[in-house]
């Protein structure tokens, strides 16, 4: 951890799936500006971990605490309004909604926002995502990499503490990916807390600070990418390096 | 400032109120189901329009809604106004108790699912007979006592825009922004902070308590009332209306239940054959518009508002520049 404060906290988090072990007394501890690269192979674990640490998935032992609250198996919507966001593995957006659209749902759901207020707040978020062009067409006709984008949006739109993306740069054109990446960094410097799921090692390496790693339902390595790297259990089981 | 197409609309409504008196009493009872018809509609593609819960429930609810309404005011002796108001009252409780029920099921499940609560609810009237007389029908008090059905149409007509007042109050608030999210993707509505489980027993209950309404109204306008209100034949032409006209906007959705009930009398020289008629346009719709055929035009008609107040503020502007 970064030595922030503790944002959020999965203790011993077991999820299972018919007779598949998906999540095996998983820890994962996220403080106050860390930005964590959670990788390992396919079927390894990891977006039933984000799912269980954003509350899509209730886990059948363990909890999650957020802010050292204790919300294991409340509704996702809660996690949201405490400042949890998160993107999706295939990006799921409000397709026949228009980018504006989607920027504000998130944005009037948060307590005592107001119309002008979110939209002016949504029209800034959408430049710096370079998408402000586009704010009145529908979102399913935007390229895939500018639906990424929106969806990093959407997230913004919650003032989220943490971010929880998943394989961001997954089909992307590399020109936009070097952008996406560029988004997330300004945005940790600014005081956002990421957590990032990837298979593109290049990426993952060029963002992270702190490595985490998992394999067939089971944390495996947590640290630097200079120990990860050095680790020979990751080694082992993660072929990635 | 409120576009050119609100004041055309209240132009032609102020027009066919006037107009209202020299109707025959034919036509006037068409205009009255047309309204009523308006308010199912409107309230159906609240639900499935908006929030993309396809129930097929929807008519059951009217008939409750009537029901309730009459057999109370028949018992008790109740104000009739007062018996439509427990119908509303009952339908909402209901319809949020479905909507729970239903809280993890979409598509077709829902739809299974409701049409299922749909055809209890009409063998329960059919067959407690004692209660309900069946399908002899229930005699249920006017609200008018009087033969004219000019009342009748003008408490049709103030229903009928009373509910979409509150409905389009509800579309075009946040509530319905999170609506149509929930409709796009319930995982991602929830991820951006909506609160989609609450809403989509919220919406059910609400949508519920318009259909009870109508029901109430038609049962003490009709006279009689049969478990075949709350049927699949009608159930299937409140679909045929709210897709005809366009499910997505409370205004189209009414437009279609007007086409579809006028057409309905202006065919019925063709007897059995207007009805696969309407199949045929059903499956022209979907094919060709799926948003309805009512849909581009209203689209046309709104943006005549919306050109006429852009040309209003470009004059006003040319002419301050001017001045300056």
């Amino acid at each position: 951890m970064s030595g922030g404060t503790e944002l959020i906290r999965g203790m011993r988090l077991v999820k299972r799936f018919g007779g598949i072990v998906a999540n095996d007394t998983v820890e994962l501890a996220v403080a106050e500006g860390d930005l964590i690269g959670l990788i390992g192979p396919n079927g390894s674990g990891k977006t039933t971990l984000i799912n269980l640490l954003t509350g899509h998935l209730a886990p059948d032992y363990g909890e999650v605490f957020v802010h050292g609250r204790k919300v294991s198996g409340r509704p996702a919507h809660v996690y949201a309004a405490m400042g949890v966001a998160r993107t999706f593995q295939l990006t799921q957006l409000f397709g026949r909604m228009t980018v504006i659209e989607n920027m504000l749902v998130p944005g009037l759901a948060r307590p005592y926002a107001r119309w002008e207020a979110t939209k002016r707040r949504a029209r800034r978020h959408l430049e710096f995502l370079n998408l402000a062009h586009l704010e009145q067409l529908q979102a399913k006709s935007l390229s895939g990499g500018q639906q990424k984008l929106l969806e990093l949006g959407r997230c913004l739109m919650l003032e989220p503490t943490i971010l929880f993306l998943d394989e961001p740069f997954a089909g992307i054109h590399p020109h936009l990916r070097d952008d996406l990446i560029k988004r997330i960094q300004e945005l940790h410097r600014e005081g956002r807390t990421f957590v990032v799921v990837d298979h593109d090692m290049e990426s993952i390496l060029r963002i992270s600070q702190r490595l985490v790693v998992m394999a067939r339902g089971r944390k495996i390595a947590d640290g630097s990418p200079a120990d990860i790297k050095a680790d020979q259990t990751v080694l082992a089981a993660y072929a990635g390096f | 400032m409120r576009g050119l197409h609100t004041f055309i609309l209240l132009a032609f409504i102020v027009l066919a109120l006037a107009y209202a008196p020299h109707l025959n009493a034919y036509w006037m009872h068409v205009a009255i189901i047309a309204m009523f018809y308006g308010i199912l509609a409107a309230s159906w593609s609240l639900l499935a329009g908006y929030a993309g819960l396809f129930s097929l429930g929807h008519m059951a609810f009217a008939s409750i809604g009537g029901y309730t309404s009459g057999l109370l005011v028949k018992w008790y002796g109740i104000p009739i106004p007062l018996g439509m108001t427990a119908g509303v009252v009952m339908c909402c409780a209901l319809g949020g108790l479905i909507g729970w029920v239903c809280l993890r099921m979409s598509g077709p499940y829902l739809a299974i699912f409701t049409l299922g609560f749909a055809e209890i609810v009409r063998i329960i009237f059919s067959t407690e007979d004692d209660v309900t007389a069946g399908m002899a029908g229930l005699h249920t008090e006017r609200l008018f006592d009087t033969i004219s059905r000019l009342p009748f149409f003008y408490t049709a007509f103030a229903l009928l825009a009373v509910s979409l007042l509150c409905m389009g109050g509800i579309v075009r608030s946040r509530w319905g922004l999170f609506l149509r999210a929930i409709r796009e993707d319930e995982q991602a509505a929830a991820a951006s902070g909506v609160p989609v489980a609450r809403l989509r027993i919220l919406i059910f209950a609400i949508a519920s308590g318009f259909a009870g309404l109508a029901g109430g109204f038609y049962s003490h306008y009709i006279g009689i009332l049969t478990p075949s209100l709350g049927g699949l034949d009608l159930m299937a032409l409140l679909i045929v209306m709210t897709v005809i006209g366009g499910m997505e906007r409370l205004p189209t959705a009414v437009g279609g239940a007007f086409v579809v009930e006028l057409l309905l009398e202006v065919l019925r020289g063709y007897e059995q054959w207007r009805l696969p008629i309407f199949g045929i346009l059903l499956l022209l719709t979907m094919r060709f518009a799926r948003n309805g055929l009512l849909a581009p035009l209203w689209l046309r008609f709104e943006q005549l508002g919306r050109a006429a107040s852009i040309a209003t503020s470009a004059a006003d502007f040319t002419q301050k520049d001017l001045e300056t």
